[in-house]
Formats: C-alpha cells, sequence, structure tokens
C-alpha cells in the first residue's frame, strides 16, 4: 500500500533546527510537514542557546567575537547565516517561549554577553541564552552558592560541583536533600513530576530552607518541573527567599523537553505537521532536484512530495551521517555529497582525546545559501553542516536556530508563499 | 625507610604471581606480592578471556594441550566462581583446509581433550550466526574466565593468610649480596615513598617483562620474546559458545564470549617493546574480515575497544625473531642458583593464563625446596575466596540479583549492571582513586556506552566518599576518559562512533570537562 501527499516544503528532523524550520516555514503560511524518525538531540542536551562559547578561548560576548571568527573560519555555518540573522533568530526563540504552552517561562539574555553556568561537575560554561530557571548560576554575580542534590538522583552529585566551583573561584558547598520515594533511583524526569506537585514542592522547600545559609543562592539539578517550570522555580525562590538556579546535567533532559514541547507547539499552532517515527528510507530525483521523500510505517509506505526540502537530520550522533567499517563515509537520508572528510590516508582520529580530531566537522556539502551540492532544492540545517565542532565551540543551538530560521526564510522567498504571517 | 621481611617476595601481579603469592600462602609462608601497576594490568589483563580445553594445541603443541586440560578441570572446581561454562566449537569454515579436522580429531585423543564431532546442522541450531558454510564442528570443553576476579580472589585469600599486596609499587631496584639475592626496593605510585623487602627468596613473575626484571638483579641473558596480539570487544555476544577456527592456530580465528560481549582475537607480531600498546589500523581491518569469516555481518556489529597485549615468549633455540607464534607456548621456571649460581632468585615465565596455576606451582615446589622445608601444594583442591559453592558463573547471574531488589538498590553501571553499594564498597577496599582500577575489578563502564553516563556518577561517588578532593576526582575523571579514547578511536564507525558522539556532547559539551580546574591553569572568576 502506497499514498503519496503534497506539501509546500518537507523538513527531515525533529531536533531543534528541524522544529525551528517547521515551525517558521507554518508561519510563514506554507503548508510543512516535519518528518523525523524519532525526537532529536532537545532530550539529550542542556537546552540553552549556546551561540558561541570558545573561540578557542572563553568568549565573554558573542555579538563582538563574532565578525572575527567569521573571518578566520570560512567554512563555518556562522559564516553563511551572518550575525544579525542569528540574532534574529534568538529573538524569535524567545518570543515563541513567552507565547509558549508553559505559562510564564522564558528564556533570557542576547548576543552581547555570555552567561557563565556551572555544569553538573562544577565547570563553568559559557551561554548567551538561557531558561531564566538557569540564570542566577551566572558566575558573575555569584558570591556564594549551595548545590543541593539528592542521593537518589545518581545523575547529579552537589559535592563535586560545588568543590570544583569554589576552586573556580566561586565559593560553594553542598548539601543533600531530604527527599522520600518509593524507588532507589530517579532520574530527571521522575523527579521533574514530582516538582511540579505544588504540594510536595512546598514540602520539599520547607525541609531544604532548615538547612541553609543567609546569603547563599541555591543551585538545584535541572529538574524544577516538566509542565510548570516556571510555577516550580519562582514558588522555590519564593519559599526560599533566595535565587534559586538550576544546572544542567546527563540525559534525559527536562529543560530539553520543555524546549521540544515549546518548538512543537509552535510548529502546531501555525498549522504545521509533525510525523515521528517516519524514517525516510528513499528518494526520488528530477534531474538536480529532489521531488519526494518516502517513509515506511506501521507496514505503510507513504510518499512526501514538496517543491522544497530541509534536511535537518543532525550528524554522526543521529546516525543520519555514517563512518561504516571500511571507513567509508554516506549521508544516509538523501546520499548526499559530505564535505570536512580527512583526506585519503589523513588519519580519521587523533590520540589524544582532547585534541581536535579530523572528524568532527563533517557534513553535508552546501553552497553559500546553504542547499545541498547536487540538489538544489534541499535547505540543509543544524548538525548536518559541517565545519562547526559545536560541542567544543559552544554553538550548537546557535547553529541549530540559525540554519532552521534561515531554511525557512529562503523557502518562502522563492516559492512566493505569503509571508510575515507571524512576523 | 620503611622495611618489610618476608619468605617470599613475588614480583609481578598477574595471574602468575598472584597464583605464586596464593600457593605460598596456602603452604604457609609469609609472602609480599608487588606490581609496578594495578594487578591483573598487563599480559593478564589483556587477553581474550579464554580459559583454553586444549584444542588449540592439540595438533601442533602436544604438551600443551595436556597441561590445558588438565588445568581447565582443576580451575573449573576450584576457581568456578569466576568461569562461565560456555563450552567451544572447533569449526571447519570455507577458508580452512578440511584436511586439518582429521588431525585435530587425532590431536585431542592423543592429549585427552574431550572432543566430540557434531552435525553442523546442530551447531549452527546452538550458534545461528555462524557462518553457514561451515563443514565440520567439534565440540571441546572451553570455559571463560574473568581475570580480574581470579586475580583478585587470589590476592584476598592470600591476605587473609597475611600476604601484603601491594599493587602500584614498582622494583626500582633488586638486592643482592654477593650470589645471594635478598629483597628489592619498591617505590610507590602515589607517594613516591621507598620501601625496602627482605626476602628469604625472591620470585621474579614479571612475564614479558620477565628479562628486564632479572637484569635488575644482575641476571643476564632472560630472553622473553614479546609477541603483541590485537584484540576486540564487541558490543553482544555474537556466539554464546567460543568458536575457534578448525586449523592450525593464526590470527583472528577465535571468539570469546565473556560476561555481556564477545571478544575477537587475536594477531601476533614480535615487538621489542613489552610497554607497546599500539594498535595498526591494519589489524583491526584484519580482525574484522576475519570475524565476518566465522560471523557473516560481524562488521555490521557495535566494536566496543580495542586492545593489545603482550604474550611472554620464553625464547627457544628453534624459534626466529619474527615468528614468535611458533616458539613453545609452555612455561619456564628458571632456578637462578642451578642456571647462574644465584641463590633466593626464581623466574617464571612463558607459559598462558589457563596454566597459571601449574606455573604457581612449579614456582613454589622449587622455592619452597630452597626455603628447606618442602611443604606441599594445596592449590589444586582449595577453593578460591568466592567459589567455594563450586557453582559457575551464569550470564543471567547479575541481573537476578538486580531483579530481587530491583525498588531499593541503585544502578551506576547500567550496561554491566553494578550497582552503587557494590561500587562503594570496592573504591572503600581497594582505597583507589582510580576509575580504571574500579573497572577492571567491577567490569563499571565496560558496556555499550563505555562509561558514557556512569563515570561522572562514579567520578561523584569517588568524591563524596571520604578523603577525596575534587582535584583527585577531576583527574580520575579526565584520565579515565583519555585511557578510554586510547581504546576506542581505532575502532570507531557505525553506532559505535554514534555513541562516541553522544559521549562527547556529554562530557566536552554539557559537563565541559575540558574546562575543569584540572585543565585551566589559573581559576577563572569572572
Amino acid at each position: 500500500m502506497r499514498s503519496e501527499l503534497h506539501y509546500d516544503a518537507v523538513v527531515i528532523g525533529a531536533g531543534t533546527a528541524g522544529l525551528v524550520a517547521g515551525a517558521r516555514l507554518a508561519e510563514g503560511g506554507a503548508r510543512v510537514c516535519v518528518l523525523a524518525k524519532g525526537i532529536g538531540s532537545t532530550h539529550l542536551a542542556p537546552a540553552t542557546i549556546d551561540v558561541l562559547g570558545y573561540a578557542p578561548d572563553r568568549v565573554v560576548s558573542p555579538s563582538g567575537v563574532l565578525p572575527e571568527f567569521i573571518a578566520a573560519h570560512p567554512g563555518h555555518p556562522y559564516a553563511a547565516l551572518g550575525v544579525d540573522a542569528i540574532a534574529e533568530a534568538a529573538r524569535w526563540l524567545q518570543s515563541r517561549v513567552e507565547s509558549g504552552p508553559l505559562a510564564g517561562y522564558r528564556y533570557l539574555g542576547d548576543l552581547d554577553r555570555n552567561y557563565l553556568l556551572p555544569t553538573a561537575v562544577g565547570a563553568l560554561r559559557p551561554s548567551a541564552i538561557v531558561p531564566e530557571t538557569m540564570a542566577a548560576g551566572d558566575s558573575a554575580d555569584l558570591e556564594r552558592a549551595c548545590v543541593v542534590g539528592t542521593r537518589m538522583l545518581r545523575d547529579f552529585h552537589p559535592a563535586l560541583c560545588a568543590s570544583n566551583l569554589s576552586r573556580l573561584g566561586v565559593p560553594a558547598r553542598s548539601v543533600e536533600a531530604d527527599i522520600e520515594l518509593e524507588r532507589a533511583d530517579q532520574n530527571a524526569l521522575g523527579l521533574a513530576r514530582h516538582f511540579d506537585d505544588p504540594g510536595w514542592r512546598a514540602a520539599f522547600a520547607g525541609r531544604l530552607a532548615l538547612k541553609l545559609q543567609a546569603d547563599e543562592r541555591v543551585g538545584l539539578p535541572a529538574v524544577l518541573g516538566v509542565r510548570d517550570p516556571h510555577g516550580a522555580w519562582s514558588d522555590l525562590e519564593h519559599r526560599l527567599g533566595r535565587q534559586v538556579f538550576e544546572i544542567p546535567t546527563l540525559p534525559p533532559s527536562v529543560p530539553g523537553m520543555r524546549l521540544y514541547e515549546i518548538l512543537r507547539a509552535a510548529l502546531r499552532a501555525a498549522g504545521g505537521r509533525l510525523v515521528l517515527g517516519a524514517e525516510v528510507i528513499s528518494s526520488e530525483r528530477d534531474g538536480s532536484r529532489l521531488s519526494s521523500v518516502a517513509t515506511h510505517s506501521a507496514g505503510h509506505e507513504t510518499r512526501y512530495a514538496a517543491p522544497w526540502f530541509v534536511l535537518a537530520s543532525g550528524g554522526f550522533n543521529s546516525g543520519a551521517i555514517e563512518l561504516d567499517s571500511h571507513w567509508v563515509t554516506h549521508e544516509r537520508v538523501l546520499g548526499l555529497s559530505l564535505r570536512g572528510l580527512p583526506a585519503e590516508g589523513e588519519p580519521r582520529f587523533l590520540g589524544d582525546y582532547l585534541a581536535e580530531q579530523p572528524m568532527s566537522q563533517v557534513g553535508v556539502a552546501v553552497d553559500g545559501e546553504l542547499r545541498a551540492e547536487g540538489a538544489e532544492n534541499v535547505l540543509v540545517a543544524g548538525a548536518a553542516l559541517p565545519g562547526a565542532v559545536p560541542w567544543r565551540e559552544g554553538c550548537g543551538e546557535g547553529i541549530a536556530l540559525a540554519s532552521g530560521s534561515h531554511a525557512a526564510q529562503l523557502v518562502l522567498a522563492r516559492s512566493g508563499a505569503p509571508a510575515g504571517a507571524a512576523a | 625507610m620503611a622495611t618489610l621481611s618476608t619468605d617470599v617476595l613475588v614480583i609481578g601481579g598477574g595471574a602468575t604471581g598472584a597464583g605464586v603469592a596464593w600457593d605460598a600462602a596456602l603452604r604457609g609462608y609469609d609472602v609480599v606480592l608487588a606490581d609496578r601497576f594495578d594487578l591483573a594490568e598487563g599480559t593478564s589483563g589483556r587477553f581474550h578471556g579464554l580459559l583454553h580445553s586444549g584444542g588449540r594445541y592439540a595438533v601442533k603443541d602436544p604438551h600443551a594441550a595436556e597441561e590445558c586440560i588438565h588445568e581447565n578441570r582443576i580451575l573449573r572446581n576450584i576457581a568456578a566462581d569466576c568461569i562461565e561454562d560456555i563450552g567451544g566449537f572447533f569449526v571447519t569454515t570455507p577458508f580452512d583446509d578440511p584436511e586439518y579436522a582429521d588431525k585435530f580429531m587425532a590431536g585431542c585423543r592423543a592429549t585427552g581433550v574431550d572432543c566430540e564431532e557434531i552435525d553442523p546442522a546442530q551447531a549452527l541450531r546452538e550458534e545461528p550466526r555462524l557462518n553457514p558454510g561451515i563443514s565440520r564442528v567439534f565440540r571441546v570443553p572451553d570455559g571463560n574466565i574473568d581475570v580480574w576476579k581470579t586475580v583478585w580472589a587470589m590476592a584476598r585469600g592470600a591476605q587473609e593468610r597475611g600476604a601484603r599486596i601491594l599493587p602500584y609499587h614498582a622494583v626500582v631496584a633488586i638486592h643482592r649480596e654477593g650470589d645471594v639475592v635478598t629483597g628489592a626496593r619498591l617505590r610507590g605510585h602515589a607517594t613516591g615513598e621507598e620501601l625496602d623487602v627482605e626476602a628469604r627468596v625472591t620470585v621474579n613473575a614479571s612475564g614479558a617483562w620477565a628479562g628486564q626484571v632479572a637484569e635488575m638483579a644482575g641476571i643476564e641473558g632472560v630472553r622473553v620474546l614479546p609477541g603483541r596480539g590485537i584484540m576486540i570487544a564487541m558490543n553482544h555476544r555474537l556466539v554464546n559458545t567460543c568458536i575457534n577456527r578448525c586449523q592450525m592456530p593464526t590470527d583472528g580465528d577465535i571468539i570469546v564470549p565473556m560476561r555481556t560481549v564477545c571478544i575477537i582475537g587475536t594477531t601476533d607480531e614480535h615487538t621489542e617493546d613489552p610497554d607497546d600498546h599500539h594498535v595498526p589500523l591494519a589489524e583491526v581491518d584484519q580482525m574484522l574480515d576475519d570475524g565476518e569469516k566465522l560471523v557473516p555481518g560481524f562488521r555490521e556489529a557495535r566494536a566496543l575497544r580495542v586492545w593489545t597485549g603482550v604474550r611472554p615468549l620464553f625464547e627457544d633455540a628453534k624459534a626466529s625473531d619474527t615468528q614468535t607464534r611458533d616458539v613453545t607456548r609452555a612455561h619456564a621456571m628458571l632456578d637462578h642458583a642451578e642456571r647462574d649460581g644465584v641463590t633466593g632468585f626464581v623466574t617464571i615465565t612463558g607459559g598462558k593464563l589457563t596454566t597459571f596455576r601449574l606455573m604457581a606451582e612449579d614456582t613454589m615446589t622449587a622455592v619452597s625446596r630452597h626455603l628447606g622445608d618442602e611443604r606441599p601444594c594445596l592449590t589444586k583442591t582449595e577453593p578460591l575466596p568466592g567459589s567455594e559453592d563450586g557453582a559457575t558463573y551464569t550470564l543471567g547471574e547479575r541481573l537476578q540479583r538486580k531483579e530481587k531488589n530491583l525498588v531499593d538498590e541503585q544502578i551506576i553501571c547500567e550496561c554491566e549492571l553494578v550497582p552503587r553499594w557494590k561500587l562503594e564498597q570496592a573504591i572503600q577496599r581497594r582505597a583507589t582513586t582510580n576509575l580504571d582500577d574500579i573497572r577492571r575489578l567491577l567490569r563499571l563502564a565496560m558496556g555499550p556506552c563505555q562509561g558514557g553516563f556512569c563515570i561522572y556518577r562514579a567520578a561523584g561517588i569517588l568524591h563524596g566518599l571520604d578523603g577525596l578532593s575534587a582535584e583527585q576526582a577531576d583527574d580520575s575523571l579526565l584520565d579515565f576518559l583519555k585511557e578510554r579514547w586510547k581504546g576506542t578511536w581505532p575502532i570507531l564507525y557505525g553506532d559505535q562512533l554514534r555513541q562516541a558522539r553522544l559521549d562527547d556532547w556529554i562530557f566536552q559539551g554539557v559537563l565541559d570537562v575540558e574546562h575543569l580546574p584540572a585543565n585551566q591553569p589559573e581559576a577563572v572568576a569572572t
């Protein structure tokens, strides 16, 4: 059985880049469908919007450093996108967070200054735009911190976090919160569901308040609610009478789930469609244009035809780009050409763990408008793009946001669909 | 300087050295065991885990085959908890000389290795992933052995009888008065403090390093040819039986299921330096091709880790430098009183893991003679601590234990089902800050994610237990990540590259370990 559906644009991938592209296409009036094998990278990442953290020294002001960074890295996605597009995409995201399904929840900051936020191991990580629930962790004005954890959450170790923060010049101590739950193992999502419950939260705050000292802020793992994070966070600040901040930790990422819900809601509110469990298994071409892709699910093949496609399927980590055991690299979704591969005979990886790894900048070969080489109606966005090492440069969300937005705007401009519906 | 006095000083904490310490302790001697690194970190910890039936040597080295089957039977009783009775197949693949099979069967008969020919169709029912083109199959009593568990069981057993176990204590000098070796000076890795050990007999059980140690005692000509081989752990038990190619022993001809993974081995290259751990990429490719011959589709499975081990092959006149596999796998016990006129010093080298107990017995029998009160060997029948009930390990054991207290127990390493209490107990008992030591002890971080999730947890727990500074915890974490990378980068492809990339995001992105204070020249306070 086989059916064929027609859209103005089809987006492949439901990570940040794909959802942003889909939502902005839909807002621009395009009939859009986002196809994805599964949920993307949102649930793995802290959900801060890292625009540029290291270049390679720690970046204080992304907007200040970006022009020079772009000049020095002509193959970087930012060189095609430009600083203004990054800033515009970030503002769009902030407005969608505010109007989104999580009442009161906001993202703070801009490109002029990076926050410097504690990680779960107690390093300080730069990030430009962050959930309000994390902002008080900024080391710029964090005079004393009390890092709070619970033995039940094996994915967060407050003592190590506090000790390292102190070594980095942020005086911090740690306490273990008393939490009685039915299972010895809780992951971040399990705890976050409890924090959504006002009664549970009040009891937690009451016990914790007894352990705090007068002038310290409270750092907690990023578990302060999955449905009502603003309510949970502001309620805790109120009850504890001090600033409270979340510290991101190992996946699953609760702030990432919130971001996913916000982007999905933006897509749906604008009339876009999201199909999960829909891995693209084949595609059809018409010369240098892609004409349709097919998915297979529930014993049923569905073909999606469109004049435009956005490939936001991720890089090696999602499996969209693969290095096989014969050391050949493939783009597996559409069979596109790749860029950034080490030359024949050059090493793929180096033996030093923290070295710049040759394979780390591989992505789909694109032109100056981020269109895939050899497929003129395919825009590439997010981690599928070559030329960046996002986890080291601290620029993954910046690239995802700006390239997803760019793809949407380019499609809207070229296809003449009614634009500006949600400007 | 601190001094210790003992009957027997054992240099080298591999299976042989630990076996000697255990044997000595059971005979009632006072013993000190020292290794420059962790116990079983050298050759013993770097093999494929096979407890030989002897089949591998049945044609080529009948004496070795006889020793193997003899020791195999003993170890199943005394070290039951460390051994899984996986059984083994020798299979004739389309790539093998079909005439070898009859020689193999005759060899097994002659050497007493239990061997039964079975119908290839039956073998394929038991191991459906095997190459369907196999023409003959022989069943033998191969097993696998958790060498770290074995070595630590012997060390603990010896300790309970008064032995002093000193991992991370390198020998810096061997004391010799005229023609008598009187002990050695050790240096502790952590503190740099030196320690003099006076011993009535010093046993050089340093395997591939035996020549170097003998030279420190002024003894020349102990030539050990290090034969370097690589092994790759795959993320599943692609087979549940040990699979051997039925041919003369060669490269990449064996797959050993071990705990939750299986290991393919091995290559054999002569090397001058026993500390040479580099992994030639061509050998990785060769190993994957060899895997395909036994289990078609082998290349589609995830490769978790690659490592090299160095066989200690004692030089024999008939061997050339480049063909170390042709050197006998029998062990060599050198009584330097007879050989060099130097008393108080014995070297044991060569051999293979399966025969470690026998090597220890031979050594201690000679040592006992030197000590002037020949006491009997008890290791043939005395079970190691933890193996008293004689029940061999089964794959489901950890899960079975976990299911009993699913709700109350926290699991730190999901891949290997390591509970928190076990990790805390291991850290305290070992008094170690090295997560790699813990890995060997508990198999923490040995599964598909290679520590992607559990190593942050373990570092946090290490720090939370008394006495460990954040600096030490950070160092442990970073050292572990760097050490892990050495064993993963040569085999990063397919889904394991995805896994590595997720781990990169976790450690370099979410946690930003690169900017921990340990990696910062100065503290940054913005």
